[in-house]
């Protein structure tokens, strides 16, 4: 374990190896192999069922994997206990339906994982929160209730209160396909903001303009599979696959 | 050691094992501290007090029972008295919770008030001090010279008499379930698929079961006639107290009635609520289809209501079943009183409560097991149209 | 609106419009004004108008009566209420039940709604209450268990079974929530087991048979072990009403919770059950209601509560007619209890599914 955790290369900041993933009989992830280091952005797409939320989701242990080796930040991710609660510490998550805490404010949300898993005093926690809900461009919503907000303010929030535990590497699971199309917008341009601070990105979505202007490479799965892994402009224009070109033509034009 | 603590897999297994582990173990102390605690007392552990005579009397039996009867005899006993008075109980409460929960859902504010009032009254006062209230109330009727008398029952603080047909025990038993299947079968005839290549035959078949099963029934009332009895036995006066019909003890009448008064206020609740759960717009339709309002309520209103109760109603039922236990606090010999009074007699403390709980727990699960066939029997078929 | 409004009709017709627009109509106003009138008549007459009040007559002004005794609550009314607690030392009884309320009034309050101060404003009022009764301290003279009795040992029931049944559900619910296969089987197993029994059973084995199981160290005051039966049996309930209100807690919720890096405890304590609390609100407020008035049980296994105590109270020589008196009386302390708290549950019923958005 101490071997692991002490990874060759503290650039990298995952490594998949092999990974497979079973539901019952149901072989949702084949040989997963993915390598990002510190400051890439990585676009995951792929058709409805291919497994890219079961991909992420394993990255913080929301879902086990079956076999194959995932280490995260120079973590290994295995049954001990320890190592899963410092990788949850250290990677964020934000999800399609937001999830955020119903019956707190929007300050109580941002600061509750802040104080009781990093221990900060509350004034620090807060001013803290403030910081980064000014970051993504709600301070003034700071006392309201979840329900009370937008969609896209939600979630909004609901990235302030990831990025308020300071982890080193944020996971998106399609953040902006349970929103209105007016809304998409303002919270894609946050996550460009993140981006361009030099945060370790990976972001299942469909949006190919964001695909476009931030990811390093886009990552197609299908079938549980990764079928392709291209940096954006050769992944648009010159994909060799045939099943990535159906998709994309899908998606592209309606 | 600390590491294996860390690992997840090897954690979960001993929390399972703790758990379960302390579980048991606390059990297995348990018996057997109970164990030596009646071997103490010269108890031997096991069923074999089943079959010794029990050596005291029941108060209210519907088979034949005396001091020499073994304890099985017993328990089947007290377990056929439960379900009497469950019996008796559920169908009282239903007849009253029906009217009483139709009167909340009427349109007449009248109605709608004189149930409300009931429900609010009855609903909230324990079911237990009703008990007792009706039994103090029977116990202090007049005694049985001075009788409130009419057609031929009699309220006399010995107990409710009426009149019976003289006829042996089990002839009157057989004549009820003729009786039952003179109803029964011809729904099921006009129900089943079996005839439905041959729809012209319903009606007569359905005829011909139910004058077959009335006919049934007479003449087994006729074969069990008691000789040299008149047919009806009807309670009169002989010195200071009634003779003939049946007398119906104070606690038995006491429970029905406590049972269907609070009963038939938790189910008028859910009637209301049945009735709450049809959507207006299929009043309305069959309003504007000029349905006449009885045919609204009966083709309409009603069958819905049901399929949204009967869930609720199962329970409710359940409930009602386990209310029965009250008799021990006016001495009815229901199943559990005679638990109690076994271990009291006989000191076989463990395997009467294990007993019990068996016995309740066959009487829920047949009951469930009911009312699901019921449910799937009358549920909406396709998915459509519910919501 | 411009149309014009039909002409408000006159009285005699909003009438004619209620209760007999149809034969059937009519048939039911009557039948149900006549029941009112009678029962309304023969209730006031009964309870007021030919009742006797004057205690200073005892019992035998009541024979000549037609109506009802309520010189037998006045000459009574201390042995239903207290029980067989010393006569000097009463008012503390009544301090200790007015402490109850209380507490139960102040839980009501959503602004005590959060499990420190629920429990806070419990564990106080059930320290009052018990030093109250108990005494043995600041000057209060030692009242044994065995001579409370009435309404307090009714409401001591009650109270402890809440404090003890209500932690003792929520566990029960994670148990049988939990992940672990043996766990969540076990715990809906025993959850199962207690719920398919009547009441009455459970109080008579943990006052009766258990003392059989139990080494003579654990065995207890009969009081409290009863208490614990009846806890459990609440518990058994109040668990599943638990549950449900945490399956009505989003999914979403626990994994956002666990990506923060929450601790189960955290993840219980701060996201889970603040929410299914809410979602459990009025069938847990039902549930109470219920468990209320089923703490009337205990007369069977022997304990002088409310019901026993008014047994007693007409049980004895001149008494002995004036069953219906004490039983109303009884009926009417529950029913005051019962009544409001249900109320106050339908209350919060309409104004959360108001809430709801
Ligand atoms: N908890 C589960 N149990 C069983 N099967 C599951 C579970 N979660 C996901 N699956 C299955 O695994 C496959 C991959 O699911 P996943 O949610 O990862 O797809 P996805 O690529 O995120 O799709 P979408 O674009 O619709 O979100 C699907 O076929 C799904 O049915
Ligand atoms: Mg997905």
């Amino acid at each position: 374990m101490a071997t692991l955790a002490q990874s060759p290369n503290p650039d990298i900041a995952l490594r998949i190896e092999g990974m497979n993933k079973y539901f019952g009989n149901f072989h949702a992830l084949r040989n997963i192999e993915l390598t990002v280091t510190r400051g890439e952005k990585i676009v995951v797409c792929g058709p409805s069922g291919s497994g890219k939320s079961t991909m992420i989701r394993c990255i913080n242990r929301l879902e086990e994997h079956n076999s194959g080796r995932i280490v995260v930040l120079g973590t290994e991710l295995n049954d001990d206990v320890g190592n899963i609660d410092e990788i949850r510490r250290e990677v964020g998550m934000v999800f399609q339906h937001f999830n955020l805490f119903p019956h707190m404010s929007v300050l109580e949300n941002c600061v509750l994982a802040p104080m009781l898993v990093r221990k900060l005093p509350r004034p620090q926690a807060e001013e803290m929160a403030l910081r980064f809900l000014e970051k993504v461009r709600i301070p003034e919503q700071a006392s309201k209730y979840p329900g009370q907000l937008s969609g896209g303010q939600q979630q909004r929030v609901a990235i302030a209160r990831a990025l308020c535990m300071q982890p080193q590497m944020m996971l998106f699971d399609e953040p902006t396909s349970a929103l209105d199309p007016e809304m998409i917008s303002e919270v894609l341009d946050v996550m460009v903001t993140l981006a361009a601070d030099g945060m370790t990105m990976i972001c299942v979505t469909h949006e190919m303009g964001f695909a476009r202007r931030v990811a390093d490479r886009v990552i197609f799965m299908d079938r549980g599979e990764i079928i392709e892994e291209a940096p954006p402009e050769t992944f648009f224009t010159a994909s060799r696959n045939e099943r990535t070109r159906q998709f994309l033509s899908q998606i592209l034009n309606h | 050691m600390g590491s294996l603590l860390r690992n997840q897999k090897a954690r979960n297994a001993l929390l399972q094992a703790v758990f379960v582990g302390a579980l048991g173990s606390l059990v297995i102390a348990g018996a057997l501290i109970a164990r030596q605690n009646m071997a103490a007392q010269g108890i031997t552990s096991g069923f074999d007090f089943l079959f010794k005579p029990t050596g005291w009397e029941v108060t209210f039996s519907l088979l034949p029972a005396k001091p020499t009867d073994p304890y099985w005899w017993y328990f089947l006993i007290g377990i056929i008295n439960t379900l009497f008075l469950g019996a008796f109980g559920l169908v009282t409460a239903t007849l009253v919770g029906t009217v009483v929960g139709l009167a909340r859902t009427s349109s007449n504010d009248l109605a709608r008030l004189l149930g409300r009032s009931y429900v609010d009254v009855f609903r909230n006062i324990p079911l237990i001090l009703q008990v007792f209230f009706w039994n103090a109330l029977i116990t202090n009727l007049p005694p049985p010279r001075e009788a409130h008398e009419a057609w031929g029952f009699a309220l006399t603080s010995r107990g409710l008499y009426v009149p019976i047909l003289n006829v042996h025990g089990l002839a009157f038993a057989g004549a009820t379930l003729a009786l039952l299947a003179a109803i029964v079968l011809p729904i099921w005839l006009g129900r089943t698929t079996r005839l439905d290549s041959r729809p012209e035959q319903r009606r007569p078949a359905q005829l011909g079961t139910a004058v077959l099963a009335l006919a049934g029934a007479v003449l087994i009332l006729f074969l069990g006639r008691l000789p040299d009895t008149s047919l009806m036995s009807v309670p009169a006066l002989r010195g200071l107290n009634l003779q003939g019909g049946l007398r119906v003890p104070p606690e038995f009448t006491a429970l029905v009635v406590a049972i269907a008064v609070y009963g038939g206020s938790y189910i008028a609740e859910i009637v209301r609520g049945g009735f709450k759960a049809v959507g207006k717009g299929q009043v309305e339709a069959a309003n504007s289809l000029g349905l006449t309002p009885w045919q609204v309520f009966s083709c309409v209103r009603l069958p819905l209501a049901l399929r949204a109760m009967l869930p609720i109603l199962a329970n409710q039922y359940v409930w009602l079943m386990k209310a029965t236990t009250l008799g021990i606090a006016v001495g009815f010999a229901d199943f559990f009183m005679i638990v109690a009074l076994t271990i009291n007699h006989s000191g076989q403390t463990l395997e009467a409560i294990g007993i019990l709980m068996a016995g309740f727990l066959i009487i829920n699960l047949s009951l469930a097991a009911l009312f699901n066939r019921i449910n799937k029997a009358i549920a909406l078929k396709g998915s459509q149209l519910r919501g | 609106m411009t149309d014009l409004a039909p002409p408000a009709p006159g009285m005699l017709e909003d009438l004619r419009r209620r209760f007999f627009a149809s034969p059937l109509q009519a048939l039911v106003s009557l039948l149900s004004l006549g029941l009112i009138a009678l029962v309304g008549w023969k209730l006031l007459n009964w309870a007021l108008l030919s009742a006797v009040f004057d205690a200073s007559q005892g019992a035998e002004a009541c024979h000549r009566a037609a109506g009802a005794c309520w010189s037998v609550i006045a000459a009574r009314w201390r042995i239903i209420l207290f029980g067989l607690y010393p006569y000097e030392e009463q008012w503390r009884s009544a301090l200790a039940c007015v402490a109850v309320v209380a507490m139960t009034v102040l839980s009501c309050i959503p602004a005590f709604w959060t499990g420190r101060r629920i429990a806070a404003i419990w564990l106080a009022g059930t320290t009052v209450f018990y030093v109250l009764m108990k005494g043995g301290v600041l000057g209060l003279s030692h009242v044994g268990e065995e001579s409370w009795g009435g309404l307090a040992l009714t409401l001591f029931i009650f109270v402890a079974t809440c404090l003890i049944g209500f932690p003792l559900s929520i566990v029960l619910a994670l148990l049988r929530r939990s992940e672990l296969p043996w766990i969540s089987r076990t715990t809906g197993l025993i959850i199962d087991a207690v719920r398919s029994l009547p009441l009455i059973s459970i109080l008579f084995t943990f006052a009766i048979v258990l003392p059989f199981a139990l080494p003579h160290w654990l065995q207890g005051d009969k009081l409290y072990r009863v208490i614990v039966g009846s806890a459990l049996f609440f518990a058994a309930y109040q668990a599943e009403i638990v549950r449900g209100g945490m399956q009505g807690v989003a999914h979403g919720q626990g994994e956002a919770a666990m990506a923060l890096g929450l601790s189960y405890w955290q993840r219980v304590s701060r996201i889970l059950l603040p929410q299914a609390m809410r979602n459990a609100l009025p069938a847990t407020i039902n549930q109470f209601v219920i468990s209320f008035k089923e703490t009337s049980l205990v007369v069977i296994v022997g304990f002088f509560e409310i019901i026993a105590s008014g047994n007693a109270a007409y049980g004895t020589g001149e008494w002995r007619f004036a069953y219906a008196e004490v039983y109303t009386f009884i009926a009417f302390i529950y029913f005051v209890f019962v009544f409001s708290l249900s109320r106050y549950g339908a209350f919060l019923e309409r104004r959360m599914s108001v809430g709801e958005r």
